[in-house]
């Protein structure tokens, strides 16, 4: 039977969330395509992540190695190499994240296997494996196909598939051995470097006015602060806001920002890119305002509002005078 | 340090309207606005810092066709030294590993020490030419890069993560580095800047100038093989609120008082 295997992602002691998300797509190509899941970790120290995985999957195979402690992927991609090789899986599936853009592309360079990333849908047709990935700022859906391969390589977006429920499968750990890696290493790995504090804490807000790069320049920033302060909310944004420095870093909504679950959350001139809706999952009430009717903005908001922010912000002001 | 930047010029659809093709395997693209991929900006800004600081010479490459030129003359404008533009007609619909391939041959007959490239493209960016480039050319490399520092032999880099965290890396040179946005102030581009570049001659290479045989990149080639593009099923739409601005005040601070917010 043709193998899928999820490469999990841990950090700092933990397994990252999209690792479960991944469950759920093998599960769901193994009851539509029957394909064989099986979860592969990497690591030092990594028997407890093993054990978990193992209550979801029948197979997990685990590489535990001192020189695997923190991740580079020169050692993670020696590892997967060997595996690739020796166990033939069909898929092998990894988030799109700073672990999976760091290691995926590379390992495909090195085994020759083609790879994808960003795939929000995986699925067979026929022999063929085929992806669909969501491009142009979310506005168009591309399906591809990959030419036929021994194997292939998938990093998946996150939120694309639910995380699976916690599972008590009794699957086997197999100790895999770890490959001698081609030393001397050209990657070293110096530490880790935890964002400053900033002076707001836009996680503990219940009402944020949240903008984005349609907010056009760092003169209107002002206005924002002062609707927001009218409001009665704190003042976060999107990433371009920070990449500009017209805000600080602590303001940041998104997946390299902060997770965010105000019960309202009023976004202006935000487009909806997938990296900054991961930071809202779980917030209340959402109004976007975008004066751009396909914005994919209004896929995930329960209120929309089509028209020039800077109108809004206006006539938001005008009324709470009143 | 020598430094090669790889740039693409790429449409701005955030804030367009993206229509699709009738044959549904691209984009109307006459009514968009192009521009240098918002990544490879930051890119080219890092290496001029780099060059500024430590010497050397910046060179930025392209694959594209002649429409590319403008992107390229900016770059110059920036403050890089050359440009070098890839004959992009073979290249047409090629996957992330025809470009990488292309890219290859010129990093690696030219001793440069790093390569410098976008996170992603901005447009159906895969966020892979940098790190299989470095994979073709056994270099070592680092993505989602957000400061570079130079040092003997090597740089010291960090590498955005999730959540606010970073992480620092050394790598051996010669290297590839993915640059993520955020990472310097772009400097600003002005028309005179542009002006003072026109005439600064661009090579143009053909596919067996970068050691490439013909048939080897361009869609048929590609192991990616786009069969359609679509508009993505609706889903859950936002309820609509719809009037004057004020009117639209008015409702959104109704939720607002109704959330427990303050107004
Ligand atoms: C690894 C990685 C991590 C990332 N992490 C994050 C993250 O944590 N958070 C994050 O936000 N992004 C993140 N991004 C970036 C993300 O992919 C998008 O580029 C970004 O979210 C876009 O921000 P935006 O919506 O403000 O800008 P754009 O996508 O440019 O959208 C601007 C929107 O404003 C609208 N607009 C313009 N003018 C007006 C006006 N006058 N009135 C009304 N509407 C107007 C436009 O129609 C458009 O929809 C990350 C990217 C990468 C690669
Ligand atoms: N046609 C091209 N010419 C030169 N560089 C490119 C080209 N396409 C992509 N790149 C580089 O590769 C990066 C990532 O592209 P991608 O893998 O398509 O997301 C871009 O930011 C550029 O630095």
């Amino acid at each position: 039977m043709a193998k899928v295997f999820i490469v999990a992602e841990h950090r700092q002691g933990a397994i990252r969330d999209a690792t479960y998300e991944l469950v759920t797509l093998a599960r769901e190509l193994e009851s539509k395509f029957a394909l064989e899941p099986a979860a592969v970790v990497i690591g030092h120290g990594v028997r407890p992540f093993a054990e978990v995985l193992s209550r979801h999957v029948n197979e997990t195979i685990m590489v535990e190695n001192e020189a695997l402690a923190d991740f580079r992927y020169e050692t993670y991609a020696a590892v997967l190499r060997d595996i690739i090789m020796k166990e033939t899986p069909l898929v092998v599936l990894c988030p799109q994240s700073a672990f999976g853009m760091e290691l995926f592309p590379r390992l495909s360079a090195e085994t020759g296997r083609p790879c994808a990333t960003d795939c929000v849908q995986v699925e067979m047709d026929g022999p063929s494996l085929v992806v669909v990935r969501s491009i142009y700022n979310g506005k168009i859906n591309s399906r591809l196909a990959f030419a036929s391969s021994g194997g292939y390589l998938i990093t998946v977006r996150a939120g694309s598939y639910a995380p699976a429920a916690e599972a008590d499968k009794a699957g086997t750990i197999r100790d895999y051995p770890c490959p001698a890696f081609g030393e001397p290493f050209k990657t070293e790995f110096l530490g880790y470097r935890e964002a400053a504090a900033g002076t707001v804490d836009i996680s503990q807000a219940p009402f944020l006015l949240s903008i984005g790069r349609g907010i056009k320049d760092t003169e209107n920033i002002p206005k924002a602060e002062e609707l927001a302060a009218k409001l009665g909310a704190v003042l976060s944004c999107s990433r371009p806001v920070v990449d500009k420095k017209w805000l600080g870093k602590e303001r940041q909504v998104g997946t390299s920002g902060r997770t965010v679950k105000p019960k309202l959350y009023l976004a202006m001139g935000i487009s909806g890119a997938f990296q900054h809706l991961a930071g809202i999952k779980g917030s209340g009430t959402f109004i976007a305002v975008n004066r751009d009717p396909k914005a994919p903005i209004f896929r995930a908001a329960d209120y929309g509002v089509v028209e020039d922010m800077f109108k809004i912000m206006d006539a938001l002001k005008e009324q709470i005078g009143t | 340090m020598e430094i090669l930047v790889c740039v693409k010029k790429v449409p701005d659809t955030a804030d367009a309207e993206v229509i699709l093709r009738p044959d549904g395997k691209g984009i109307k693209e006459d009514d968009l606005a192009f521009g240098i991929n918002e990544w490879d900006n930051y890119a080219v800004e890092e290496a001029i810092r780099i060059k500024e600081a430590h010497g050397g010479r910046v060179t930025v490459v392209t694959i594209g066709v002649s429409d590319s030129e403008d992107v390229l003359r900016r770059c110059l404008a920036m403050g890089a030294d050359d440009a070098i533009m890839i004959d992009g007609g073979p290249f047409a619909g090629s996957d992330p590993y025809g470009i990488a391939r292309g890219l290859r041959g010129i990093a690696a007959a030219r001793a440069y020490d790093l390569v410098l490239a976008g996170a992603q493209a901005g447009d159906d960016g895969f966020g892979m030419v940098g790190p299989v480039l470095a994979g073709y050319l056994g270099w070592s490399h680092a993505t989602l890069v957000t400061s570079v520092s130079v040092e003997d032999g090597k740089v010291a880099v960090t590498r955005e993560l999730e959540g606010g965290l970073e992480e620092r890396l050394r790598l051996a040179l010669p290297a590839v580095l993915t640059v993520q946005t955020g990472i310097n102030e772009p400097r600003y581009v002005s028309i005179m800047g542009i002006r003072k570049v026109r005439s600064k001659e661009i090579p143009v290479l053909d596919l067996a100038k970068v050691g490439l045989a013909a048939g080897s990149v361009g869609e048929n080639a590609n192991v990616l093989r786009r069969i359609a593009l679509s508009v993505p099923p609706a889903g859950k739409e936002a309820e609509m609120i719809k009037g004057t601005p004020a009117e639209i005040a008015r409702k959104i601070l109704d939720i607002v008082r109704e959330r427990g917010g303050v107004g």
